[in-house]
């Protein structure tokens, strides 16, 4: 059905798979059309490469060699104890919990315990098999390849909405658990509201049961509409240990006099890619993005923004920090727009490498494009190794150099973590990221 | 007992091997303080260093006995449990680490190599504490991190609650009193003269002579150009105050 170009076996892999899948995947009227005109996008390029620009870190097609098979119905039985064995220092939060489970939108596993008349939930596995025509509409705006893999493949995901003027009292924990034993790809779309006035804390943890497969392959798009005066803080924690491939990519709509602060922790993927869209879409608008990457052996871990400040009189802010060992790569581009009309902007952007060892690897690329005259922006980007000077004042007090190695990297990294504001996220985030360095 | 004996130091990677040590001999008995004075350039931080171990610096020849046992070829940590303290002209500010946390740490690394117990986190609060009050160190210094923000003078503070926790047996103070206001200079001053017991060395290195006005020195050596010039009585610095070091900087090593 598909006149392409596709070359490679993991791009015929997809093509079978979605050829395939079709009869299957969730969706009737426009949405089988969604599906086919979003998998037609992706077959008139393949695989991002290293000769499309915003991919020339990270060889998708070149490190995607082998596409697991798109998961099957789950009949694993799953539990609360074996989600909180799996979320670590994240379980003990006092949060509303939605669940996915192999990409599948678990309702004997979610509790959300606001009203309705505050937060409104729906699958969206649910809403594509009744496909209402407002929903099209959310599919709009995407763009890029791994978007529209995730377009043609989406199995659900989540819809939730903060209504207007009403604050979640708690945070949103949602939970993207894998739990089959047989590596699998998953695609999941998740559709954010947050209404005028409206606030929301929401945190996407990532993790992996006991027993679940290695290589896992996920794509995970998670669209944001923040409408003006409304504020939404977003959180990631993706800690793989499983060899796994992790696509993210998050779109975020800022209205005016609204407020985004954004945070992702990756560690030891197989290969990351972290997608990050931001467009100010009204004035006054304010934005916090940061950010913690770990990564050894071998592994791989992108992080790729476009801010776009398409109006005047916002200000963005932007703070990255990875810890990179063995033979890892780590990846940061950042790029600013400031549109013509958009004067008073405010952007600064801040990427930081801390290599321990002398084969690791970061490319950093930020990129300003101003077009407007009155306008304060900056980045700046390092790569250092710990610091002599401190490592000698601590084994002068008689620390050992592994703690005092240990105790300087997580100074290094507690930088970016603590641009968590709620206390009880920040020390369970804060856990998770030095548990990974002290299990090196 | 700490022995110098005929030292020589030069930085570790000068390929033209430019000494900065040109043989100091200098005993330090046990349950007193000296003081080293000498003009900028005189090798004082760099004999502080060397002592602490600092390997940007190496000892090209004589040797550092603590209590009998050569100290050359330990790390700094190794040294910091045999009791031996450095404390900082410019102290380092660590970001995101509270200094409770690196306090606790220090302690407990100490107390391991010494082969005592770790402290419990309520006998550990109690300790700091007390010793924290009496260096006028508040509740809130010890939760943010280790002397980010701090003032000079609350930095040789700190510098003084770590060596009172740490309790070595050896300590170096390296121009503690640079920077600071008199009343600071007498807080930290009281604060390490309450150190002062039969089981404790102390080297006081100064450029001025105030500092020891408040820690009275046993004895005052005058460090120039790599080596002990003089030894005196405390009214050697005295001395040195009204007519500085150029009788020791004219003078050919």
């Amino acid at each position: 059905m598909n006149v392409t170009t596709l070359k490679t076996k993991a791009e015929n892999q997809l093509r079978e798979q979605f050829d395939d899948a079709a009869t299957t995947l969730p969706g009737s009227g426009w949405v089988k059309t969604l599906r086919a005109n979003a998998f037609a996008a992706f077959a008139a390029d393949g695989l991002p490469h290293r000769r499309v620009e915003e991919w020339k870190y990270t060889d998708l097609r070149e490190r995607l060699r082998d596409v697991p098979a798109p998961v099957a119905a789950s009949s694993k039985a799953v539990t609360a104890a074996d989600l909180d064995r799996a979320l670590g220092s994240l379980a003990a939060l006092d949060a509303e919990r939605i669940v996915l489970v192999d990409g599948v939108y678990r309702a004997d596993l979610s509790k959300i315990t606001a009203e309705t008349t505050v937060i409104e939930l729906m699958s969206l596995a649910a809403m594509l098999a009744k496909a209402p025509g407002w929903l099209e509409a959310k599919f709009a705006n995407d763009s890029g390849v791994v978007v529209a893999l995730n377009r043609a493949f989406m199995t659900d995901g989540v819809m939730l909405k903060v209504r207007k003027d009403q604050a979640a009292a708690k945070p949103v924990l949602l939970v993207h658990a894998r739990a089959g034993a047989e590596a699998s790809a998953i695609a999941v779309r998740n559709v954010i509201s947050v209404e005028a006035g409206a606030k929301l804390t929401l945190i996407e943890a990532h993790i992996a049961l006991d027993g679940a497969a290695t290589g896992n392959l996920t794509n995970a798009v998670t669209d944001v509409a923040i409408a003006d005066g409304a504020s939404c803080v977003h959180i990631k924690s993706f800690v793989d240990r499983a060899g796994s491939t992790h696509l993210s990519t998050w779109t975020t709509r800022i209205g005016k006099d609204a407020s985004y602060r954004g945070f992702q922790l990756t560690a030891s993927p197989a290969l990351a890619r972290n997608d990050i869209n931001i467009t100010f879409a009204g004035t006054g608008g304010k934005l916090d993005l940061s950010g913690v990457f770990l990564a050894r052996g071998s592994e791989h871990i992108d992080t790729t923004l476009v801010v776009d400040h398409a109006v005047p009189e916002c200000e963005s802010r932007e703070l990255f920090k990875g810890v990179l060992d063995g033979r890892a790569h780590g990846v940061f581009q950042g790029k600013i727009i400031v549109r013509p009309d958009a004067q008073k902007t405010d952007g600064k952007q801040m990427s930081q490498a801390l290599m321990l060892s002398p084969d690791a690897q970061f490319s950093s690329k930020p990129e300003l494009e101003i077009y407007a005259d009155d306008v304060v922006c900056g980045h700046g980007a390092t790569c250092t190794e710990i610091d002599g000077d401190l490592m000698f004042y601590c084994r002068s007090r008689g620390i050992p150099p592994d703690v005092a190695r240990a105790m300087l990297t997580e100074s290094f990294v507690g930088e970016a973590v603590d641009k968590i504001e709620d206390e009880a996220v920040r020390a369970a985030i804060s856990t998770l990221a030095i548990d990974w360095l002290r299990a090196g | 007992m700490l022995e110098i004996k005929n030292l020589h130091a030069r930085i570790a990677d000068d390929e033209n091997g430019t000494e900065i040590l040109k043989g100091i001999n200098l005993i330090v008995p046990t349950g007193e303080i000296h003081a080293i004075m000498g003009p900028n350039g005189s090798g004082k931080s760099t004999l502080a260093y060397v002592l602490a171990g600092r390997d940007d610096y190496e000892v090209t020849s004589g040797d550092i006995l603590w209590n009998g046992e050569s100290i050359l070829e330990m790390s700094p940590d190794e040294r910091a449990a045999k009791g031996v303290f450095l404390a900082f002209q410019y102290p380092m500010e660590i970001p995101g680490v509270a200094t409770m946390t690196f306090l606790r740490a220090a302690l407990n690394s100490v107390r391991k190599k010494r082969g005592q117990k770790e402290m419990t986190t309520p006998e550990f609060l109690k300790f700091v504490r007390a010793k924290a009050a009496e260096l006028g160190v508040s509740d809130d210094m010890l939760k943010r991190p280790l002397n980010v923000g701090f003032s000079g003078g609350e930095k040789k503070r700190m510098e003084i609650l770590q060596m009172a926790v740490l309790e070595p047996t050896l300590c170096v103070l390296d121009e503690t009193d640079s920077g600071l206001d008199i009343d600071a200079i007498r807080i930290v001053s009281e604060g390490a003269t309450k150190l002062r017991s039969p089981d404790r060395a102390m080297l006081v290195i100064t450029h001025y002579q105030r500092l020891l006005n408040y820690i009275v020195p046993d004895k005052v050596h005058v460090l120039a150009k790599g080596v002990i010039q003089k030894t005196g009585g405390k009214e050697l610095a005295m001395e040195l105050e009204k007519s500085g070091y150029a009788e020791f900087t004219g003078k050919a090593a």
